[in-house]
């Protein structure tokens, strides 16, 4: 008995939702990339599960999965290296509090 | 009996996924939050395994709980403790929540109430690897290029962002 896909794309909407809610509710800027990284897993979930069930030719659906890790190695590289920047200019990580750019 | 390990291992991975995802928004340590999210990350591979994705699993492992769980671990040893770890928020927009969340909820549900065509899932020849290095490496091998050169500009960009003015 195989596990229907919509049991699939359930978990990915409710782990994408729980990373929506981390980025909303929690002020910490680490955290807030850990939430993000949720979201993008929650997007892979989803992108492998529909992948896996309906192309029986090729892989395109986890290609575009590999694509995504590429791009979230890059953006928490990156994104840690403004949180720390940040953090240099101005010892908090809370991002209300980090507003020397805000007009 | 084989039939029922399939959805048993949907439902621990199901159960695991949700519990340590929700750890990591309500954890108060920041430590705690960064290594549930690694076993979040562990049991989503899981997921890929169960789905028949054995190289993406592999890739989660090797980048997710590996790479970028270091690189956060990193972050959180470099800055402090947030005193308050919730900001006030939802506080004067109960009104307008409330308003976008209730189409939102019927497009879902009626998208759920449809299903999903299932067709059977792929056979297993010689695991998902041949197909996937195939497609990256002749169909998208453009992107794949532009993937590395996107990787190459984060790392100079890190580097220059945390590097410190020497004079």
């Amino acid at each position: 008995m195989a596990v229907p896909l919509g049991a699939f794309i359930a978990v990915s909407a409710v782990l994408f939702f729980i990373g929506t809610a981390g980025v909303l509710v929690r002020r910490n800027a680490v955290v807030i990339l850990m939430s993000v990284e949720l979201m993008l897993n929650a997007t892979n979930l989803a992108l492998v599960a529909f992948s896996r069930r309906y192309s029986s030719i090729d892989e395109r659906g986890s290609v575009f999965v590999v694509f995504i890790f590429v791009v979230a190695a890059a953006e928490v590289a990156v994104g840690l290296a403004i949180v720390l920047s940040a953090y240099r200019n101005k010892p908090t990580v809370d991002v209300d509090e980090i507003r020397q750019m805000r007009g | 009996m084989f039939d029922l390990v399939e959805p048993a291992l949907f439902a621990i991975l199901t159960i695991a996924i949700v519990a340590a995802g929700v750890g990591v928004v309500l954890a108060n340590r920041i430590t705690t939050s960064a290594l549930l999210m690694a076993f979040t990350f562990l049991n989503v591979a899981g997921m890929f395994v169960l789905l028949g994705a054995e190289t993406i699993a592999m890739f989660q492992v090797l980048i997710y709980v590996g790479a970028i769980t270091v690189l956060i671990l990193y972050g959180v040893m470099f800055t402090p403790q947030s005193p308050r770890p919730y900001g006030l928020f939802f506080q004067g927009q109960k009104f307008w929540a409330a308003l976008l969340v209730v189409p939102i909820g019927i497009v879902v549900a009626i998208v759920g109430s449809l299903g999903f065509h299932d067709s059977a899932t792929v056979a297993a020849k010689g695991g998902d690897l041949v197909p996937l290095a195939t497609s990256v490496f002749r169909d998208f091998a453009f992107p794949f290029e532009v993937a590395s050169v996107l990787l190459l500009a984060a790392m100079v960009g890190a580097i220059v962002l945390v590097k410190r003015d020497e004079e």
